[in-house]
C-alpha cells in the first residue's frame, strides 16, 4: 500500500522527462496497471472504490467524483461521452499544465478507465488554447497509446472495448472551464454556459449523458483503481482523499508546483523551506487567495492552525478550489487586489446573463472608486448590494463565484474600505432595482 | 489553382489542407481557426478565410465570426510580427508584471493592442497563461521569457529587432 510520503501524481515526472509520451516507459512505472485491473473488476466495484476514495473534483468544485460517476452510470442510454476539462484558466493555476506536460498518459489512462466503465466510444479532451505546445505532445501520447492498443478497437484484446480520445482546442475563454460552456464549445458553438438542470450526466454533449472531469481528477482515477480507494483516502483526510497539486505564487520564495497530502498544515506550505519558504520580499505575508480568482481570501495571521484539506479550509470559510495559493505581502492593499480581481471577471463574463454581464462592470467601477479614494458614503452599501445581486441572480457557477473573494476581503479588512471613503461628501443613495 | 488572398502567406489550397487535416469537422472549428491564424504571417482571420472555413464546415459565416469575436485568442485584425503576451491577472499583477508593460510602453511607444509603425511589435494582456510562477514574463508564441527585469525587457526587444529569435 502506498504511504503518505509517496507522491502519486508527480511520481513519474522525472523518469519520463526524456519522452513523457513513451508508453513502454510509462508501463514500467505502473502505467496502465489501473486499466488492466479495471477490466477485471465488476463495474460497480470500481464505483465503490471511488466512493471509498472520496476523490473531490480537482477542477475546483470539490464535488465527489464517486457520486458524479455513479449518477452517469445510472443514466439511461447507450451513447455516453467522456470529457476531460483541460481548460485550466484560473489565474495562479498551472497544475493541469504540469500533468499534461510531464505525464499525459496518466490522464489518458484515467479517461480510458472511464471509457471502459461507461461503455463510451468517444472521449474528448478540451485543452486551453494557451497550452498550444502541449497539444502536439498530447496528440503524440494518444498516437503512442493507440499503437500499443491502449486506445482504438478491442483495447487490451477485449472484444468490443472500443474507445478513443480527440483533442479539442480552447481559444482563450475562461468561461469554457464551466462544464456546460465547455460542451457547447466542443459542439462548435460559442462557449456560453447552459442553464442547468438538466445535469450533464443526463443531457450533456450532443444531448447525451456526459462525464466531465478535470485533468487532475482523471490522473487520480488511475491511482484509485490501482491502489484501492482506502489507500487513496489515506493520502488525504476523511473529508477528501488523495494528494493535491498546489501552485504557489505571489510573494513566497519558492513559487511553483507541489504535490502535497491533503491534511498538511497550511503554514508548512507557506513557510517551510520544502515548500514556499516564507516571504520573498522581506515583508510580512498578509493574505492568501485560495483556488483561483473565483475562490475566497484568508488572512495569513488568522490561519496559524489551519490545515490544508477540504474540511480544514471549510472551517475557515475557505476552499481548495483549483489548488492555487496566491500569497501576498502587506504592501498589497486589499482594495487594489480586489479591483484587479473584478477587472478579470468583467473581462471574462461571457455576457449571456445580465446580472453577470452588467454586475461585474458595476462592481469594478465601484471598486475603482475605492481604489482612487473617491468613494462616497453609501458606496459600500451599493457595492454590497451589487455583490448580492450578481451572486444570487447569475445563471452559472462563474457568475455566482465572482464575489467570493470580495465577500471575504470585505470581512477581513473592512478598515481599508472605510479609509477609502471621503466622509465629507454627500451620501450616495442609489436605487438599484 | 493557387490564389493568394489577403492572409498574405497562405494559399487557398494550404488553407483547405488545414481544414481537411481536421476532416472539416465543425467540432474542430477552433483548432482549424487557430491553425489558420498562426500559419498566417499576419496572425489573424480575414473575411475570405472565415468564408472559406464556413463553407467547408457547412456553417454560416456569422457562426465563424461569432467564434472569432468570442474567443480571445482569435483575432479579426492583422497582428505584429512579434506578438508579446503579458498577464494582467492578480497573481502576476502583484508580482511585478507592470514593470514589463511599463517598459514595453516606454521602449516601443505603444499602448496595449497597438502595433509599432514598423509592424514588428505589439503586446496584449492575457488573463493567465499558466506561467504564474515565472512572473514578470513575456510570452511570444509558446516561449516564455521568465523573471524579467526592466533591463531584460529592453534586451529582449533589441534581440528581437536584431532577428535573434527567427523561430518566434
Amino acid at each position: 500500500m502506498i504511504t503518505r510520503e509517496q507522491p502519486v501524481l508527480t511520481a513519474r515526472f522525472d523518469a519520463l522527462k526524456a519522452d513523457p509520451t513513451n508508453v513502454a516507459a510509462f508501463c514500467e512505472l505502473a502505467g496502465y496497471d489501473a486499466l488492466k485491473k479495471a477490466v477485471t473488476m465488476e463495474k460497480t466495484a470500481i464505483l465503490d472504490e471511488l466512493d471509498t476514495a472520496l476523490l473531490r473534483g480537482r477542477g475546483g468544485a470539490a464535488y465527489p467524483a464517486g457520486k458524479k460517476w455513479r449518477s452517469l452510470y445510472q443514466s439511461a442510454g447507450d451513447t455516453k461521452y467522456i470529457v476531460c476539462n483541460a481548460d485550466e484558466g484560473e489565474p495562479g493555476t498551472f497544475k493541469d499544465k504540469a500533468l499534461l506536460m510531464s505525464d499525459p498518459l496518466a490522464v489518458i489512462e484515467g479517461m480510458t478507465i472511464a471509457g471502459y466503465l461507461f461503455g463510451a466510444r468517444q472521449g474528448y479532451i478540451y485543452m486551453r488554447g494557451e497550452y498550444r505546445s502541449l497539444h502536439r505532445q498530447f496528440a503524440q501520447a494518444l498516437a503512442h497509446a493507440r499503437q500499443a492498443n491502449f486506445l482504438g478497437e478491442n483495447i487490451l484484446g477485449i472484444a468490443g472495448f472500443n474507445y478513443d480520445i480527440r483533442i479539442i482546442s480552447g481559444a482563450g475563454a475562461y468561461v469554457c472551464g464551466e462544464s456546460s460552456a465547455l460542451l457547447n464549445s466542443i459542439e462548435g458553438k460559442t462557449g456560453r454556459p447552459r442553464v442547468k438542470p438538466p445535469h450533464l450526466a443526463e443531457v450533456g454533449l450532443y444531448l447525451k449523458p456526459t462525464l466531465v472531469n478535470n485533468v487532475e481528477s482523471f490522473a487520480d482515477i488511475s491511482v484509485i483503481v490501482r491502489e484501492g480507494g482506502a489507500a487513496f483516502l489515506n493520502l488525504g483526510t476523511k473529508d477528501g482523499g488523495g494528494t493535491k497539486l498546489i501552485c504557489l505564487t505571489g510573494h513566497v520564495k519558492n513559487r511553483g508546483l507541489y504535490e502535497v497530502n491533503l491534511g498538511t498544515p497550511l503554514y508548512d506550505l507557506i513557510y517551510s523551506d520544502q515548500y514556499g519558504g516564507g516571504s520573498s520580499t522581506g515583508r510580512p505575508l498578509k493574505f492568501i487567495h485560495f483556488g483561483g480568482q473565483s475562490g475566497p481570501i484568508g488572512a495569513v495571521a488568522q490561519l496559524k492552525d489551519c490545515i490544508y484539506s477540504y474540511d480544514g479550509l471549510w472551517d475557515y470559510d475557505l476552499s481548495i478550489g483549483s489548488g492555487a495559493l496566491v500569497v501576498l505581502d502587506d504592501s498589497v492593499s486589499i482594495v487594489d487586489y480586489l479591483t484587479s480581481v473584478s477587472q478579470f471577471f468583467t473581462h471574462e463574463s461571457c455576457g449571456k446573463c445580465t446580472p453577470c454581464r452588467i454586475g461585474t462592470l458595476r462592481i469594478q467601477e465601484l471598486l475603482e472608486k475605492f481604489q482612487q479614494k473617491i468613494a462616497v458614503p453609501g458606496d459600500l452599501e451599493v457595492l454590497k448590494s451589487m455583490m448580492t445581486h450578481v451572486t444570487q441572480l447569475s445563471a452559472c457557477g462563474l457568475g455566482r463565484s465572482v464575489t467570493t473573494s470580495m465577500e471575504s476581503g470585505l470581512k477581513l479588512f473592512p478598515d481599508e474600505f472605510a479609509a477609502a471613503i471621503n466622509q465629507q461628501t454627500a451620501e450616495q443613495r442609489e436605487v438599484m432595482w | 489553382m493557387e490564389r493568394v488572398i489577403s492572409m498574405a502567406n497562405i494559399t487557398t489550397d494550404e488553407k483547405i489542407a488545414i481544414i481537411n487535416r481536421y476532416h472539416a469537422n465543425p467540432e474542430q472549428a477552433l483548432n482549424i481557426l487557430i491553425d489558420l491564424q498562426f500559419t498566417s504571417s499576419d496572425g489573424y482571420i480575414d473575411q475570405a478565410t472565415a468564408q472559406l472555413v464556413a463553407a467547408h464546415l457547412g456553417v454560416t459565416e456569422t457562426r465563424i465570426y461569432e467564434m472569432v469575436s468570442f474567443y480571445a485568442i482569435l483575432k479579426e485584425a492583422p497582428q505584429a510580427r512579434y506578438v508579446m503576451k503579458i498577464c494582467n491577472s492578480a497573481p502576476c499583477h502583484f508580482s511585478g508584471e507592470q514593470i514589463v508593460s511599463h517598459e514595453l510602453e516606454e521602449i516601443l511607444d505603444i499602448q496595449e493592442g497597438q502595433m509599432t509603425h514598423d509592424g514588428l511589435f505589439m503586446y496584449h494582456s492575457i488573463p493567465c497563461v499558466g506561467a504564474c510562477a515565472q512572473a514578470p514574463f513575456i510570452k511570444i508564441k509558446d516561449r516564455v521569457f521568465a523573471n524579467l527585469t526592466a533591463d531584460d525587457v529592453a534586451q529582449l526587444i533589441s534581440d528581437l529587432r536584431a532577428g535573434r529569435y527567427p523561430e518566434l
